[in-house]
């Protein structure tokens, strides 16, 4: 199930793709690192201040990740996802550590006040590449059912472990990772993802 | 797919491990899982590919001081090596050399043992499942959860000198550490061992230069499933950590051959 004409967050033809120049800023050279940060700069910053909302913060944030993709270049491999995916990887767990070591021990109110955050595409796309990547998140989102919208947007945007989302959402432990694997299914095979 | 694992399943933690919406517990089971589950890891890859998706099309342009400052921190900053086999031929050495120096440990089946040891050590599966330049960011997490062993377990896996090894048994159980020589603890977790009778029990031990001391005792968790993680303190100069059957209530020196023989990285 491919879609034709995907914007996909992958190489060109005949340019380096993000995968050959991690290679390369694995071994140091700091201009493929250049031509790295160009292209993952904006995912990066983008999902950080999702998932973070400041943007103070999401800055600092952002730029431990991508020194952190200098720092462990060498430990991308290639045969375990694309590049892209790696660093987002590292850009979304290390937002939501921020998120969890930052609310612990701020009330229930707070932490639920956060919910309202969840919507993903609330700032204006900058690029026409974005803009229609957004739209078909959204079309795509909008093929779940509602649970299965909420346990992943809860989880993946508002930075919630399964265990809050199943007490947020008050529903057992055992239905919200069945629902989080459900509506990941269905939105790889909706957004065209290679397996 | 392994009907060993009985009522706890970790293969619906699939969705939740791609979201992030696990705990650091979670993490390391779910991980040791898909070592030995080729479907569940291919399934994992996709949903990471999905959710990378999910934070692509948020893009947006950081403010341009941000490229200035992380082109100047780099200049400063050591680049990992990749991860491959741990330096494991230096080990026989180094052991024989402290062997020779100290008593030998009061250990009967100690002859039995070391040259099993040795031959095991082609056989240890190194260090590749370490997803650290993942699992090392993971300094923050501490806070969020009330179990003293999570944040244990955290501290570790966050140590920037954090090394995992891993072992399997011939019948087919699992075990990692992933060690912290600066922190000078290591965290244990094994998964698949074959059901004991009551009246005996899996011990774990650690084993260095200066002897064999107990590191407890591996027991399943509430539901009968894999042993919850075991945080092992003051490895010190530990070399080694074994797994053995003993009686019910453990022994205080090893009485049976390890099924597990996990080689630590060297400080």
């Amino acid at each position: 199930m491919r879609a034709e004409h995907e914007p996909r967050p992958r190489q060109d033809r005949g340019r380096p793709g993000l995968e050959e120049l991690l290679e390369r800023v694995a071994r140091g050279d700091r201009t493929a690192f250049e031509r790295v940060y160009e292209q993952v700069a904006g995912p990066v910053y983008g999902v950080v201040l999702r998932v973070l909302r400041d943007p103070a913060q999401s800055e600092e944030v952002a730029q431990e990740v991508l020194v952190e993709v200098w720092r462990g270049a060498a430990r991308f491999e290639a045969s375990r996802g694309s590049a892209m995916s790696w660093v987002m990887t590292i850009a979304h767990r290390r937002a939501v550590d921020r998120v969890r070591s930052a609310q612990a021990g701020t009330d229930r109110e707070t932490r639920a006040a956060r919910l309202e955050v969840h919507r993903p595409y609330d700032e204006v796309a900058e690029s026409v590449q974005t803009r229609l990547e957004r739209e078909r998140l959204r079309r795509c989102l909008d093929g779940l059912t509602e649970l299965q919208r909420e346990s992943v947007t809860f989880a993946y945007y508002g930075g919630y472990s399964y265990r809050e989302v199943a007490e947020l959402l008050k529903v057992p432990l055992a239905t919200v990772k069945t629902r989080m694997r459900d509506g990941l299914i269905r939105m790889r095979d909706c957004l065209g993802v290679e397996r | 797919m392994n009907g060993a694992l009985s009522g706890r399943d970790p293969h619906t933690l699939a969705g939740a491990y791609a979201l992030d919406a696990v705990d650091d517990a979670d993490r390391l089971r779910f991980e040791e899982h898909l070592e030995r589950c080729a479907e569940c890891a291919q399934e994992v890859r996709g949903f990471t590919e999905t959710a990378a998706r999910l934070g692509h099309a948020l893009a947006l342009t950081p403010p341009p001081r941000m490229r200035e400052r992380v082109l100047a921190q780099i200049g400063h900053v050591r680049q990992l090596p990749p991860v491959v086999a741990l330096p494991v031929p230096e080990f026989p050495e180094a052991s024989r050399a402290s062997r020779a120096r100290r008593a030998r440990p009061s250990w009967r089946s100690g002859s039995v043992w070391w040259p099993k040891l040795t031959a095991g050590l082609t056989a240890v599966s190194m260090a590749a499942a370490v997803v650290l330049g993942v699992v090392a960011i993971r300094a923050q997490d501490l806070l969020d959860t009330t179990r003293q062993d999570n944040r244990q377990i955290a501290a570790v896996l966050a140590a920037p000198d954090a090394r995992a090894v891993t072992d399997r048994t011939e019948a087919g159980g699992r075990a990692r550490a992933v060690v912290s020589r600066s922190q000078d603890r290591l965290v244990f977790v094994s998964s698949g061992l074959s059901p004991l009778p009551e009246s005996s029990t899996y011990q774990l031990w650690r084993i260095g230069p200066s002897g064999i001391t107990s590191a407890g005792l591996l027991r399943p968790d509430a539901s009968g499933g894999d042993p919850p993680p075991v945080v092992v303190e003051g490895i010190g100069e530990t070399a080694t950590m074994g797994v053995t059957v003993e009686p019910a209530g453990g022994s205080r020196q090893p009485t049976s051959t390890p099924l597990i023989m996990l080689t630590l990285p060297e400080a």
